[in-house]
């Protein structure tokens, strides 16, 4: 029964032919309108990590003395020092764990075949490879010892190495970085995450690097941080080994924690830790604070998602409701000029229950039909996104999921919209048309 | 076969209570061919809904086939007004959009026939009537006379007990009107019991039973009979 009232919803669309495509461009109009926002608010929020964003926690400590405000919800200091960043890493706690500190370079090859460009870098320890999950093309990750020997040596991304080596294996060879050079160890697959999780200090949404290098360059070579550098007490930082000795914060650090005990060990350490540190004349508050959060709860602490986007959303739902406002109007006068025939279906043995279902896939068939006209406008919406914010390159894109959803979202929606005009045509008086028809 | 008593139908509007029933008794037995007659308004057509269960009764008893009627929700009455019941109309109503072909089978889908089974009965039916030959016309493309056929077609396929016909030659000329009432004729001697409404006098004289209803009563016909002849004398 369902293809025969899917045939006479055809015939119906066939029969009026300009109210049926007002309708489908309606709905399509409020569905093209609300994927787009959707999409970007769906990309915003999507879990960056889902195979493990519940076993990577970052960390921070209350490194403050009494009385001192930050501005994050609970006054805790988004990043670490480098005191603490290094002191966790090296602690024989929790399980993988990564310091890490945003920089960048001017990169150079001894050639003229590339120009010179400014290259956006990462400083970081060996396990932050295997810990957020990304694959090697060529080569692999630097070793313990040359992390302790601060070995000039880089890991550089898919499209860094098409840029510079074309595509070519690249293990060997060397690259200029600002006035040193650097032999190419490793060359990590393409890591496209919406939401740049492990630091959204410099925009949540920016690319991820392209150079990875062992954190301990940092102090060997005086790297600069390209992220940012927070105090809260004036400090005399001179030197470069003042700006390390001092509680400015400036470095990102995540631990990898697969169990709840495992959880509450480093939980513990963390507060065991901050008691040593206050032998030591730091962490001078009456009552000692440190927090894990894992990726969700950290993107949610950051406001990755923003209000704004949130009212996007909504307002452009509240939209779609104004067309399906529409389309119940148009539903409503095409069903009742259609109740002669209901009257003839419901003598010749229709129950009220099969009209009823009969116009509510014919709603549901101009929903799809909406649906798919919506996907296209979305995407014509989220290209104009695109080309009109660099920032949204990644973000105003449909995945499977969005569009899976259009059709759903569509079909849904209109036959909430169906109900009340297919309830009342199907409730109509055959004997008041047989008569008159 | 069809039984009822005093069944009666008020329309309640806000200011006016209409009758278009009272105290209607009547005794259908089965095979029976009945002319229902009677001025316009006086409740044939009201009467021919309540027995087709296209519309609901105020107050009695209406017993289909040994089942109370009164006692049956939507979707029952749908299915024995669907298994037992045949229509033809003064409209004919058929479905524009639909074939000849398709207009046939739409009772068939509702009761839930195989495709093999409708197909055979469609074709049977159509052969019935005479128009084998137009199953992929629109109703459009046929005459009323031929329009009417196919609703017959339509009522006859679904191999019902019980055929109701609200004037089915109103819309027909004397000549097509011959022919459907000779089709009517041949339906009724292959078993089918039929109440056909008519205005028409010749028609009625046909029916081996016929009926009058007065001020939605069944009126003593010749009481009636005698005020037609009064009024034709113009006393």
């Amino acid at each position: 029964m369902f293809l025969h009232y899917l045939d006479l919803s055809w015939r119906s669309f066939k029969r009026t032919p300009l109210v049926s495509f007002l309708m489908v461009l309606a709905i399509a109009i409020g569905i093209g309108v609300t994927m787009t926002s959707l999409s970007v608010y769906h990309m915003m929020s999507a879990d960056p990590i889902p195979e493990k964003s519940s076993d990577l926690y970052t960390v921070q400590l209350q490194t403050m003395d009494e009385g001192r405000t930050w501005w994050t919800v609970d006054n805790m200091p988004l990043q670490l020092t480098y005191q603490d960043a290094v002191n966790l890493n090296q602690a024989n706690a929790g399980g993988k764990r990564v310091t890490m500190v945003r920089t960048g370079f001017s990169v150079y090859l001894d050639s003229d075949k590339v120009k010179p460009f400014i290259g956006q870098a990462r400083l970081t320890t060996p396990d932050f490879f295997d810990m957020f999950n990304l694959s090697f093309i060529y080569g692999g990750v630097w070793s313990a010892q040359q992390e302790a020997d601060a070995a000039p040596v880089v890991v550089i991304n898919k499209e860094l190495n098409d840029k510079l080596f074309a595509g070519e294996n690249p293990v060997g060879k060397m690259v200029y970085l600002d006035d040193a050079s650097y032999e190419v160890i490793g060359v990590i697959d393409d890591w496209d995450i919406t939401t740049k999780y492990y630091d959204l200090n410099n925009g949540a949404f920016n690319k991820t690097e392209q150079l990875f290098l062992p954190f301990s360059l940092m102090k060997a070579r005086e790297l600069e941080n390209w992220g940012n550098t927070n105090g809260w007490k004036h400090e005399k930082t001179n030197t470069f080994n003042d700006k390390l000795n001092s509680e400015m914060v400036w470095l990102q650090f995540w631990v990898e924690l697969k169990t709840p005990a495992e959880k509450q060990a480093y939980q513990d350490f963390l507060m065991a830790y901050m008691q040593e540190q206050r032998k030591l004349g730091r962490f001078n508050r009456e009552k000692l604070t440190a927090t894990l959060r894992d990726v969700n709860e950290w993107m949610q602490y950051n406001n990755v998602v923003s209000e704004d986007n949130e009212i996007l959303v909504g307002l452009s739902f509240m939209f779609l409701a104004v067309c399906l406002a529409n389309i119940l109007g148009l539903l409503l006068a095409k069903f009742l000029r259609r109740a002669p025939e209901v009257g003839v279906r419901r003598a010749l043995g229709a129950s009220k229950r099969q009209i009823f279902f009969q116009h509510i896939v014919e709603v549901a068939m101009l929903g799809f039909l909406g649906g798919i006209l919506g996907i296209i406008l979305a995407q014509v919406g989220l290209l104009g996104v695109r080309q009109s914010y660099s920032y949204y390159q990644s973000l105003a894109t449909m995945d499977l999921t969005m569009l899976l959803s259009a059709p759903v979202i569509a079909i849904s929606t209109c036959v909430i919209a169906g109900l009340y005009p297919a309830w009342l045509v199907c409730k109509t008086n055959p004997a008041i048309y047989l008569k008159s028809q | 076969m069809l039984t009822m008593n005093n069944i009666s139908k008020v329309y309640q509007t806000d200011m006016v209570q209409t009758h278009a029933l009272r105290d209607f008794n009547l005794q259908v037995e089965e095979g029976e061919f009945i002319a229902v007659t009677g001025p316009s308004g006086s409740g044939k057509t009201t009467f021919l809904n309540i027995a087709g269960m296209l519309e609901p009764f105020s107050e009695g008893q209406y017993m289909l086939d040994g089942i109370d009627v009164g006692k049956l929700n939507d979707n029952q009455r749908a299915d024995l007004r669907n298994q037992k019941i045949g229509f033809i109309f003064q409209g004919f109503n058929l479905i524009p959009d639909l074939n000849l072909y398709e207009n046939i089978e739409v009772p068939l889908r509702y009761r839930g026939i195989k495709a093999a089974e409708r197909k055979r009965r469609i074709e049977q039916c159509l052969e019935q009537v005479g128009l084998a030959s137009r199953a992929k016309h629109l109703p459009q493309q046929l005459s009323g006379g031929q329009q009417q056929r196919v609703a017959i077609a339509r009522a006859l396929a679904g191999e019902p007990r019980f055929l109701l016909a609200d004037e089915p030659t109103g819309n027909l000329d004397s000549l097509m009107a011959r022919q459907v009432m000779e089709l009517l004729e041949q339906i009724n001697r292959d078993g089918a019991t039929i109440i056909m409404v008519t205005h028409d006098p010749e028609l009625a004289r046909r029916a081996p039973r016929n009926i009058q209803v007065v001020d939605g009563q069944l009126a003593d016909f010749t009481l009636y009979q005698g005020t037609q002849n009064l009024k034709a004398a113009g006393v």
